[in-house]
């Protein structure tokens, strides 16, 4: 998987080092932005009322 | 074979790593978020009291009803932490609960005859009621609305039910061992600490108002 990312990103070893770090970085800002704010409601540490449900 | 165990591999370190930064989400990064949010709250709600006259002599102001996610007022805990601060806001949406503690929609307005109902994290966003179960009888529960310091005292140490019973934040709350109409505060968090299968609740009455312009309480400084 990550090979095959690897032998398709243009350039040589330093640029595509460079575009992993650049790819890396924006996979986490999305996984902090919106996956894991959708994921963590979904976790019992929001139950903090008591609503009859 | 080998492209078979290596993408499997691959695989599961991925999985580890998401697991990783989940819990590095979880456990500091709501915290982050959550201290700026209530910070920013409370600038808000400091901005808007000081560039409102303090009302002293004037008749009595319309009430007008609190909106949903607007804050309402400032807590202060002296048990939970000489610093401990939470901005209290209206509603107990997941969004809001996010930003600092929630006021149950419904329940008595800040001060008044009834029961202030207020829910807040135990763990994560800050952790804001980490320290619930150390509350005792007798402790101060502070807040204000920009004109008046509204001191409450905790009555009994925190009872501990199941998320089914609502008629803790009834206006005379059950079971509290209050017998008529009063100023009454409920907060509510989670129990256990990082589960969901109860709820920790503490009742509290209103002991002492105070003008903002007469400075602090006394249960403030001691």
């Amino acid at each position: 998987m990550y090979g095959w990312i690897w032998r398709h990103l243009p350039g040589n070893a330093w640029v595509r080092a460079l575009i992993s770090i650049v790819l890396v970085l924006a996979v986490v800002y999305a996984l902090f932005q919106y996956v894991f704010p959708w994921a963590e409601p979904l976790l019992p540490f929001n139950d903090v009322t008591v609503d009859g449900q | 074979m080998r492209l078979v165990v290596r993408t499997f591999s691959e695989l599961c370190i991925t999985v580890g790593g998401l697991i990783v930064l989940f819990v590095v989400y979880v456990l500091y990064w709501t915290g982050v978020q959550a201290a700026s949010a209530s910070a920013g709250q409370i600038d808000t709600l400091q901005r808007e009291w000081s560039s409102t006259p303090v009302r002293t002599a004037a008749p009595v102001p319309e009430v007008v009803p609190y909106a949903p996610g607007q804050g309402i007022a400032v807590m202060y805990v002296p048990r939970l932490g000489e610093d401990w601060k939470w901005p209290v806001l209206q509603g107990t949406e997941v969004g809001t609960l996010k930003k600092g503690l929630g006021h149950y929609a419904g329940t008595a307005r800040l001060g008044a005859t009834g029961n202030f109902a207020v829910a807040g994290h135990r763990r994560t966003y800050g952790d804001p009621f980490k320290d619930f179960p150390r509350l005792r009888r007798g402790d101060a529960i502070v807040l204000t609305d920009g004109t008046t310091w509204f001191t409450y005292r905790v009555d009994r140490a925190p009872y501990r039910t199941v998320p089914t019973d609502v008629g803790v934040i009834d206006p005379v709350p059950a079971k509290s061992g209050f017998d008529g109409p009063g100023r009454y505060l409920t907060l509510t968090t989670c129990e256990p600490e990082w589960g969901s299968s109860h709820r920790l609740v503490v009742w509290a009455h209103l002991d002492a108002t105070r003008p903002v312009a007469d400075g602090r309480p006394q249960a403030l400084d001691s």
